[in-house]
């Protein structure tokens, strides 16, 4: 039996989103090891081909876990960590801290070091100098956004990204505009997200007294909610009998001004952010998920609720057109338009049953075909395989 | 210690900082109140070094966040100050508090963070900002004195949605309001305040350093400005919509944005995403003679705020010969008189806003000329600073 591969999946707490400990899990059931490294938010039961490396946010913690590895490394490691040492010495801002990052890693010496979060590459490209592979996640708003709002960031992915030996694209969308930073296009693969399918969920078409749209995810504005309550008030001067609810975006005074300004308080509620289980249960009751977003790398929670059986009306952004095609397995329309937000809204409550069961269905079977949590674990190894 | 009042009246304003000499419209206040021969007393919550110097005394109040040993010097020094030197105001304070339903615990919290108030003897206790005056509602009755406050716009429209109710207590005290326009004063009759307890002061601008050029138009092609804060409730989104409408349209157009804040990678990520991030810059910041040469080299204002209290960058492009298009948003449409002295247009209506600066480009130059004059003349005549004072005199007074 060959070697067990060490791989370091790597984006700073722990526990990470929930599909990056989706792939978490699902890679510990093959033949590798995981190792985890970063600081602890909560504590996670993990099984045993995890291990965690990880302290907590406190001085003392840190301070703990400096001297431990500080030690081993001078009597075992002595010499890598005087190289460590000197590329620090030459990059580092605060080189305290970052040891306390770092030496960790070079102690216990991974055979990948797999960064989700592109913003962190530059501080971890180190890793190349000790015989680590490095892989980076290419995810949302670190590709999408912040290098074209932030030149210097540009010039640090255009720096570095040639230095990483596979990249892991959540989309063809973002392996494009990851290119566009000196990605090179065959180290680039594009691995979906994926779910653990439930093939018992019925087809329930609701009867309800009005038409109830979800949106769901944090309060930002890449998630274009304006755009949506901008919508709202449209359907709701069109006479739709409608209920929109957003999930994590209470306390979001932008939102709740523009819902009083335009008078949509009957309409269009702000709730807290919930569980994972009660957002899945509010997915299930509503009659259409919204993603109204200007930019994604892949919403997970269209995948969601595709397979939790429930309609599904998405801006055309990011990789979303490479799950979604319009009126076959959901809905698609321009990116900044209310307008045509709004006017497929109505369309959609007008739809009979059975095409709405029709498009369910293929949805679901979209989710079958592409985004299976098994079909995302073996590629990843596959990925990391092949370096 | 003796409640007399002097001839010479003296107004407490309360303020979360010092005034920045940018912020016109505290600095006018307080050097127009002095002219006027009223002593000014600034209760600030905190003050830096550099700081302006304003002539009049500034009382900042402890700062309870620095550590706990300064929070129980403080809070020890404050229990002293209450119980020897302001006894009697602390004891009305407390009283008041408790008519109103304030529980022990956050009453005694409430009167230690007062005593900076209770040594002074003013004739009016004026709070700046709305919220500033909450949890401080008694203040100035415990010190006999009457009680003012402003509403600026922010405010009366967003911090209630925020906090809601919070100025529940406060609506029901004997309080003399200032706003920025009629539509705030509308708003806030709402809220059951009666007429005559409200009174209208517009900002107003230093017509001298404001004055326009004899310049008509621009050779630089179509030039945009808009002076802002990036926040959301300026509209900047929208406004990057409608000029994406221009583009498509096959309208030049350069666009300047001059302000900082917390919305730029939202602003540049809108402008790319809609195609016209060459068409922009954003200056960020800019000192006051800067802004107005970057007004100077423009033809068209754009103020598309989703709220908007009045909007003193408006007046001033006004009184600099600019085109002035605005939004509706509460005071705005004051600001500007539509058709007359400028434009309004719809809020949150990129396609009308786009619309409105085609039909503008299209006006013949004596059309546009003549709403440059009525706007020019309208500022010089309404929103100038010695109009302000008196009106501020007027306030006091009455």
């Amino acid at each position: 039996m060959s070697k067990k591969l060490k791989i370091a999946i790597y984006s700073g707490d722990i526990p990470s989103t929930v599909f990056i400990e989706r792939l978490i899990a699902g890679l510990s059931k093959k033949h590798c090891e995981i190792y985890l490294f970063g600081f602890i938010k909560n504590k996670v039961d993990y099984n045993t081909s995890i291990s965690v490396f990880a302290y907590k946010n406190t001085k003392f913690q840190k301070a703990i876990y400096f001297i431990k590895y500080s030690f081993l490394l001078l009597l075992f490691k002595n010499k890598e960590k005087n190289s460590l040492d000197k590329i620090l010495k030459k990059q580092s801002k605060n080189i305290l801290l970052d040891k306390v990052k770092f030496y960790p890693v070079l102690w216990h010496q991974p055979d990948i070091f797999h960064i989700q979060w592109a913003k962190g590459l530059k501080d971890w490209v180190w890793v190349k100098e000790f015989g680590i592979k490095l892989v980076l996640s290419l995810r949302g708003a670190h590709i999408n956004y912040s290098p074209i709002a932030d030149l210097e960031l540009a010039d640090d992915y255009r720096e570095n990204f040639p230095k990483v030996d596979a990249f892991h694209a959540v989309s063809k969308a973002i392996a494009k505009e990851a290119e566009k930073y000196n990605a090179s296009k065959n180290k680039i693969q594009v691995i979906y997200s994926g779910l653990s399918l439930n093939e018992k969920l019925n087809i329930s078409i609701k009867e309800q007294k009005v038409f109830n749209i979800i949106s769901i995810g944090r309060a930002h504005w890449i998630k274009g909610y304006t755009y949506a309550i901008d919508a709202s008030k449209i359907l709701k001067d069109q006479g739709l009998k409608f209920e929109y609810t957003i999930v994590g975006a209470t306390n979001n005074i932008e939102f709740a001004y523009q819902i009083h300004d335009l008078k949509l308080t009957d309409e269009v509620n702000l709730l807290d952010k919930l569980t994972y289980d009660s957002v899945q249960q509010l997915i299930l009751n509503a009659d259409l998920l919204l993603l109204p977003s200007v930019e994604e790398g892949i919403a997970n929670v269209v995948l969601e609720a595709m397979h939790n059986k429930t309609l599904v009306l998405t801006t055309n952004c990011g990789g979303l057109s490479e799950v979604i095609k319009d009126g076959d397995n959901g809905f698609i329309v321009p990116i900044r338009d209310s307008s045509a937000m709004a006017k497929k809204i109505l369309e959609i409550a007008e739809l009979t049953d059975s095409k709405k069961e029709s498009i369910i269905e293929n949805a679901f079977q979209t989710i079958k075909a592409n985004h299976r949590e098994q079909q995302m674990v073996d590629n990843m190894l596959a990925l990391y395989k092949s370096i | 210690m003796p409640n007399k009042i002097t001839e010479q009246k003296t107004i407490g304003i309360v303020l979360s900082t010092m005034p920045k000499y940018s912020e016109t419209f505290f600095s006018n206040k307080i050097r127009g109140l002095q002219n006027k021969g009223f002593n000014v007393i600034l209760f600030v919550d905190y003050m830096s070094t550099s700081d302006a110097d304003f002539g009049c005394k500034v009382e900042v109040a402890k700062n309870f966040n620095k550590g706990i040993l300064n929070r129980i010097w403080y809070g020890f020094s404050s229990i002293l100050s209450s119980v020897f030197l302001h006894p009697r105001r602390s004891l009305r304070l407390f009283n008041l508090n408790k008519r109103d339903g304030v529980v022990f615990k956050e009453n005694f919290k409430r009167i230690i963070l007062s005593q900076f108030f209770l040594k002074y003897n003013l004739d009016w206790l004026h709070f700046g900002f709305g919220m500033l005056a909450v949890n401080r509602e008694n203040v100035a009755a415990a010190m006999k004195a009457k009680m003012a406050m402003s509403f600026r716009g922010f405010d009366l429209y967003l911090s209630p949605l925020k906090h809601p109710d919070c100025y529940k207590t406060l609506f029901k005290k004997d309080i003399r309001y200032h706003v920025l326009s009629q539509e705030m004063k509308t708003d806030l009759m709402n809220y059951k305040i009666s007429d005559n307890k409200i009174q209208v002061i517009t900002p107003a601008i230093d017509i001298e350093f404001f004055t326009a050029k004899n310049h008509t138009s621009t050779n630089g092609g179509l030039q945009l400005v808009t002076v802002a804060r990036l926040h959301w409730k300026k509209g900047l989104e929208y406004t990057l919509e409608a000029l994406a409408k221009l583009k498509t349209k096959g309208i030049a157009f350069h666009y300047t944005i001059i302000g900082d804040g917390t919305e730029q990678e939202r602003l540049i990520f809108a402008a790319h995403q809609l195609g016209i991030l060459n068409n922009i810059t954003f200056t960020g910041k800019l000192p006051q003679a800067e802004v107005k040469a970057q007004l100077e080299k423009a033809s068209i204002y754009i103020q598309y705020s989703i709220q908007e209290g009045f909007c003193n960058a408006v007046l001033e492009a006004q009184a600099l010969g600019l085109i002035c298009v605005v939004s509706n948003a509460e005071g705005l449409a004051e600001n500007v008189l539509d058709g007359k002295t400028g434009w309004v247009v719809q809020k949150r209506k990129p396609e009308l806003l786009a619309e409105k600066i085609i039909e503008i480009v299209n006006l013949p130059e004596d059309s546009k000329q003549n709403i440059r004059q009525n706007a020019i003349a309208r500022i010089q005549k309404e929103f100038n600073l010695e109009k302000q004072q008196k009106e501020f005199v007027h306030f006091y007074k009455n």
